[in-house]
């Protein structure tokens, strides 16, 4: 079983949103801008004009953290939001009631509500579209032009995201709030 | 007195035509034609919502609780507080308040049934919440013990409801401490709710679910007032006069205590401009709905208690209508502070730059739905008088 993460070049990516509608159309996310399970946000450059940090206005794509230890899962009532086998933070939509508790106590309001089944959906790392059919990347990963988005296993010594990791000067979003997320920003 | 089902005493002329037979007063009047609307406004409200989902709904990703879950948390408070009136005098045994507090249990009865019917139309799926609670217990979840302690609070309540009304004390007394007890853990639960979330600095700690408990008998004493002005038409004889003087005390006291809290917990918020949480304190501080809740929930009721150390009863019934209005900001500033601030995810379609505040208005299904439920407390309670008789038995 794995420990999946992701790793995020985010000065690479130049905000094309071919993820968001990666994502929307791989794992059939509802329309509409409030239904995202990922996005690509934007920093206001730091500083004063003339003395603007050009180099702090990056793009910052985001998602669910898959947080380690994931707030959303501690509130849920039913135990509908669960860790995964892989380490992936999940929504059984069966055990759901909707009592939107997870969306106020996720710190990334990486949460939405599906209309269509009146349940919380979220990203689930492709868990049951792509990697159930046995591939090894996500879809925002597979058509990111600029390779942005490492995906993998963070168990195994030998990934590419565990390379990463260990060669490269990372931060985690909110990471004073202890959740621990597996989303990783390359610096 | 005749005795019911299951050895129940009722009314000797209860029956459907004891119900419509009311003084005709144009208050009454004016009453039972406002109950009916909002009666009316439940269905429509109800049937709304099941029509189009959260949709007829003014909630949105960022602000996710809305009017409904301030509403639900107005009406638990209210019969936390009617369960801590009613407990001076049958579980404390103060005999001074034992004159109200048959009436006070039936309150907290009525006032969480009202609570129930309104989160039922606000949370997604409460039938799959009644079956999976048992079956895949959140046990961290502030949620799971908030509904599940509620639940066996109504269920002592109801206990406790019926020795009273067969003048079992002994048992009525034991109920009623259980549910005492279990009632404050659920309420204080409720306050962790909010407490837990570590996601948003205003609302995280302690504070909350102590300040649950006091804002409880708070909202209590104000409900008693208001129903004992209502039974004896503000015609109050002696030992009526002395029980509301003795309220009117403890409640100036109370009230003392929530300006140290409040203050405090403002100093706090701001002392040292933390970010997001000195930056909503300041917010709210601009707020219509802020001062609402001071003014009205507090500091119009304490200046009449203080007038005259709670010696004007009439007068204080009407402070404590009031108070509840203040009651309810408090419970919607509650809901609507603790999600004001962005999660500042950069997300560039909700730009976000700090001083940009989350936008919450409720609907007019919520508004509706809401309305619905004062309207089904009121109407409960009143066919409560019919049938039980809710005067301190002799
Ligand atoms: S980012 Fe939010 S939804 Fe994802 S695991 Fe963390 S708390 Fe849960
Ligand atoms: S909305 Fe669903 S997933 Fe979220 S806390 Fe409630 S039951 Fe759990």
């Amino acid at each position: 079983m794995a420990r999946y993460g992701m790793a995020l070049d985010y000065k690479n990516c130049i905000n094309c949103k071919a993820c968001e509608v990666a994502c929307k159309e791989e794992n059939g996310v509802e329309l509409g801008a409030e239904k995202h399970r990922i996005w690509v946000g934007g920093n206001n450059p730091d500083g004063q004009w003339p003395l603007l940090d050009i180099a702090s206005a990056a793009f910052m794509p985001s998602q669910c953290q898959h947080c380690e230890d994931a707030p959303c899962q501690e509130v849920c009532p039913t135990n509908a939001t669960y860790y995964d086998e892989n380490h992936v933070v999940r929504v059984d939509a069966e055990k759901c009631i909707l009592c939107s508790y997870c969306m106020n106590a996720c710190p990334y309001d990486a949460r939405y509500v599906d209309d269509r089944t009146m349940t919380i959906d979220k990203c689930t790392f492709c868990s049951d579209t792509r990697l159930a059919r046995g591939e090894t990347t996500t879809a925002c990963q597979n058509t990111c032009p600029t390779k942005v988005r490492t995906f993998g296993d963070l168990d195994d010594p030998n990934s590419e995201i565990s390379e990463l990791l260990r060669t490269r000067d990372h931060f985690s979003l909110k990471a004073h709030l202890g959740t621990n997320p597996k989303l990783f920003y390359l610096t | 007195m005749k005795i019911g089902p299951l050895n129940i005493p009722i009314k000797e002329d209860f029956s459907f035509k004891s119900i419509l037979d009311f003084e005709k007063t144009p208050l009454n009047i004016f009453l039972a034609v406002s109950v009916l609307a909002m009666l009316a406004m439940f269905a429509i409200g109800v049937i709304t919502y099941l029509i189009h989902g959260h949709h007829a709904y003014g909630v949105t990703r960022e602000h996710p609780w809305g009017l409904l879950i301030a509403v639900y948390i107005f009406f638990v408070v209210s019969s936390t507080g009617f369960c801590i009136v009613g407990s001076l005098g049958d579980v404390f045994g103060f005999k001074r308040f034992e004159m109200i507090s048959k009436r006070a249990i039936f309150g907290s009865i009525v006032t969480i049934m009202a609570g129930f019917a309104v989160i039922a139309f606000e949370i997604g799926h409460p039938v799959t919440m009644l079956i999976y609670n048992v079956l895949t217990p959140g046990l961290t979840s502030a949620i799971w013990w908030m509904g599940t302690l509620y639940g066996l609070y109504l269920t002592f309540m109801i206990i406790e409801f019926y020795f009273l009304l067969n003048n079992d004390m002994k048992k009525a007394k034991i109920f009623g401490l259980t549910g005492l007890l279990v009632g404050l853990a659920a309420h204080s639960n409720l306050g962790g709710v909010f407490g837990f979330l570590n996601a948003r600095t205003i609302s995280n700690g302690v504070y909350y679910p102590t300040y649950f408990i006091l804002t409880a008998f708070i909202t209590g004493i104000y409900l008693s007032f208001i129903v004992m002005g209502f039974r004896y038409k503000l015609n109050f004889d002696q030992k009526v006069k002395d029980l509301l003087e003795g309220l009117a005390k403890i409640q100036g006291l109370l009230i003392a205590i929530l300006f140290f809290f409040m203050t405090w917990k403002l100093l706090t918020d701001m002392y040292g401009g933390m970010p997001n949480r000195a930056e909503v304190a300041h917010h709210m501080l601009h707020t219509a709905p802020f001062w609402a809740e001071v003014i009205f929930a507090m500091l119009i009721p304490f200046l009449v208690i203080v007038k005259d150390f709670g010696r004007s009863p009439k007068l204080m019934v009407f402070a404590s209508l009031i108070g509840m209005v203040g009651i309810f900001f408090m419970r919607y500033n509650l809901v609507h502070d603790t999600q004001v601030k962005p999660l500042q995810m950069m997300k560039l379609t909700e730009y976000q730059l700090p001083p940009e505040w989350i936008e919450y208005f409720p609907s007019a299904t919520e508004i509706m739905i809401s309305l619905g439920g004062l309207g089904l407390c009121i109407a409960l309670y009143y066919v409560g008088t019919k049938a039980f008789d809710l005067d301190e038995s002799h």
